[in-house]
């Protein structure tokens, strides 16, 4: 873990590390890698990966539309918005 | 009369025989919430509609099963028309235009929502020292943490201001809280409990449950629960259970699994003594005790460290300032205004998760990290279907010890970490776990854990039900004993 990794993947998290703090984090993160490094030991060759307990592909419903007419009452929760969308800074110049 | 230390069948009775009104019952928890605010235990409280839900009651007296009931809801589960923050600056001004599945059972159940409880920011935390609005305190000593990241929840229980509340456990945020507050609670096996509207942290792992002083009312709560719910495409269609018809079975030839694998050696001498106490009480109900192996158990906490973190990173990319919660001022363009955000809106911890998910999911160390903890991730749900071939559940302590200081661990990501040591597993292979008082070590409760089978949770209620109406560990509280 080093300072060009951390720049890497904070961009790709949309994180900005202040830099007081960067090397804390590059310490911590490197800490935890290492931490988690232990499962190298094991020998994993013939072994499915697992990734939800249930082992079941997500169960689809009929493609009805169940919630109908929120819009108004989720664009009222948005930070920025007008009686159709979400308001953000201009993208297109 | 009242109602502080009763639980959820006292306090039905209470008002049905009238000894108490509805409002009564309302107006003493805001009294006691108010006379105990130092806790810290809720963010945001519900004090309005809830005595007005209370004078509905009293004019037109209900027999649902939780009818006028105060129940503490975790600031997790999103509450339509309630400020709901998952302990997070990010969502510090979120009002949700729609209630959680779990909220909406309870209170189609009748029960009262009185607040919201404090927590770890998003769930990630095992003392609710990372909340944006400060730390709880343990009523067990005014120094000391709670646990998390349910330790608003347990703290406000284990005070006595509410009967019961709800918790979620991603790792073991019900048990290891309930282990340091000295209360009882139970994780049930994922799918059991809906998960829509409960603010997303590990989807693999995330999982409700509720947070009582008695196995008894833990039953009673979960029977409210679970539903089968369409809108979470995990939650399970199993048949659903009375939880509470199972409660005083016999022990006689059941059988207890003890992990041989498990290094008792590192633990508070204390801890050990007091566990093994209680395989003492169960061999005496008549349960057998079976040595089990779990080869891979200790390679749970790095494994939980790569899944939880990558899933989290995920989960939090919807925070971004664009459809709801805060966003920040002052920014040029679109990057900056995500970047920005996301960056005062989350704090350090969160953060970190959120990196280490990145990380381990980004291209060169998927293969390394995420699927090689996958893969672990198998192991240890083998080792525990095997277990389960000869024993009912497994018993070992929830936590290392009690409740530790506040500020204790330090800034060492993982020493925290290994708080949820004994708890992690069973949210990786899926299994319900729950946590009940079984010893006071200096005036501080701990407790012991009690795993079951895959969709057993009526089996690991039996057993703390029944250790519960052999011992009083349940009944002590920071006041001294309450029969």
């Amino acid at each position: 873990m080093d300072k060009k990794t951390v720049t890497t993947i904070s961009y790709l998290s949309r994180l900005k590390i202040d830099d007081e703090k960067e090397e804390k984090i590059i310490n911590d993160l490197g800490n935890i890698i290492e931490f988690v490094d232990q499962l190298n030991d094991v020998d994993t060759s013939e072994i499915d990966p697992l990734a939800n307990p249930l082992e079941k592909t997500a169960k689809t419903r009929k493609d009805i539309v169940t919630a109908k007419n929120l819009k108004k009452k989720l664009l009222e929760v948005a930070p920025s918005a007008n009686e159709d969308y979400f308001l953000v800074p201009r993208v297109v110049e | 009369m009242t109602i502080k230390y009763k639980s959820i069948k006292e306090i039905k009775n209470m008002i049905s025989h009238k000894e108490i009104s509805n409002k009564e019952v309302i107006q003493e928890v805001f009294s006691l919430i108010n006379q105990f605010q130092d806790l810290n235990a809720f963010i945001t409280l519900n004090e309005e509609n809830s005595i007005k839900k209370a004078e509905e009651l009293d004019n037109n007296p209900s027999d649902l099963p939780l009818a006028g009931i105060p129940i503490a809801q975790k600031d997790l589960f999103c509450t339509e028309g309630l400020r709901t923050t998952c302990g997070s600056n990010i969502l510090n001004n979120f009002i949700p235009p729609y209630s959680a599945t779990v909220i909406e059972n309870l209170e189609n159940a009748g029960c009262i929502s009185v607040g919201k409880t404090n927590m770890d920011e998003f769930a990630m935390g095992s003392s609710n020292e990372t909340s944006f609005f400060g730390n709880v305190i343990n009523p067990w000593g005014k120094d000391l943490v709670p646990g998390g990241s349910s330790g608003g929840a347990a703290s406000a229980v284990a005070a006595g201001l509410v009967p019961a509340a709800t918790g979620t456990d991603t790792g073991g945020s019900i048990r290891q809280p309930a282990s340091l507050c000295g209360i009882t609670g139970i994780k049930p096996t994922y799918g059991r409990v809906s998960r829509w509207g409960m603010i997303a942290f590990a989807s693999s792992l995330d999982q409700a449950g509720p947070m009582a002083r008695t196995a008894e009312d833990c039953a009673f709560m979960l029977n409210e629960m679970c539903s089968h719910d369409e809108k979470d495409t995990t939650s399970l269609d199993n048949d659903i259970p009375d939880f509470e018809e199972n409660l005083n079975s016999s022990l006689k030839g059941k059988k207890i699994g003890i992990v041989s694998d498990l290094d008792l050696s590192s633990l508070n001498n204390d801890v050990v003594e007091i566990y093994q106490n209680s395989l003492k009480e169960f061999e005496s109900m008549g349960a057998e005790l079976v040595d089990i192996s779990l080869p891979h158990l200790s390679l749970s906490v790095p494994t939980y460290y790569v899944v939880a973190p990558a899933e989290c990173s995920s989960n939090l990319s919807r925070f971004d300032g664009v459809k709801f919660g805060m966003r920040s001022e002052d920014v040029k363009d679109l990057e900056e205004l995500y970047i920005k955000t996301r960056s005062e809106g989350f704090g350090n911890e969160v953060k970190r998760r959120i990196l280490i998910g990145s990380y381990v999911l980004s291209a060169g160390y998927y293969d390394a990290y995420y699927k090689k903890a996958q893969q672990v991730r198998r192991l240890i749900k083998n080792d525990f279907d095997n277990a389960f071939k000869k024993i009912d559940v497994i018993m070992t302590p929830t936590t290392r010890g009690p409740a530790f200081k506040i500020g204790s661990k330090g800034d060492d990501p993982i020493q925290m970490y290994l708080e949820d040591l004994f708890t992690i597993s069973a949210n990786l292979a899926g299994l319900p776990a729950m946590s009940l008082p079984n010893g006071n070590i200096e005036n501080k409760p701990i407790g012991l854990q009690i795993i079951g089978n895959f969709l057993d949770e009526s089996t690991i209620l039996n057993f703390a039900h029944m250790f519960q109406n052999e011992t009083n560990w349940h009944m002590y509280t920071p006041e001294g004993i309450k029969q």
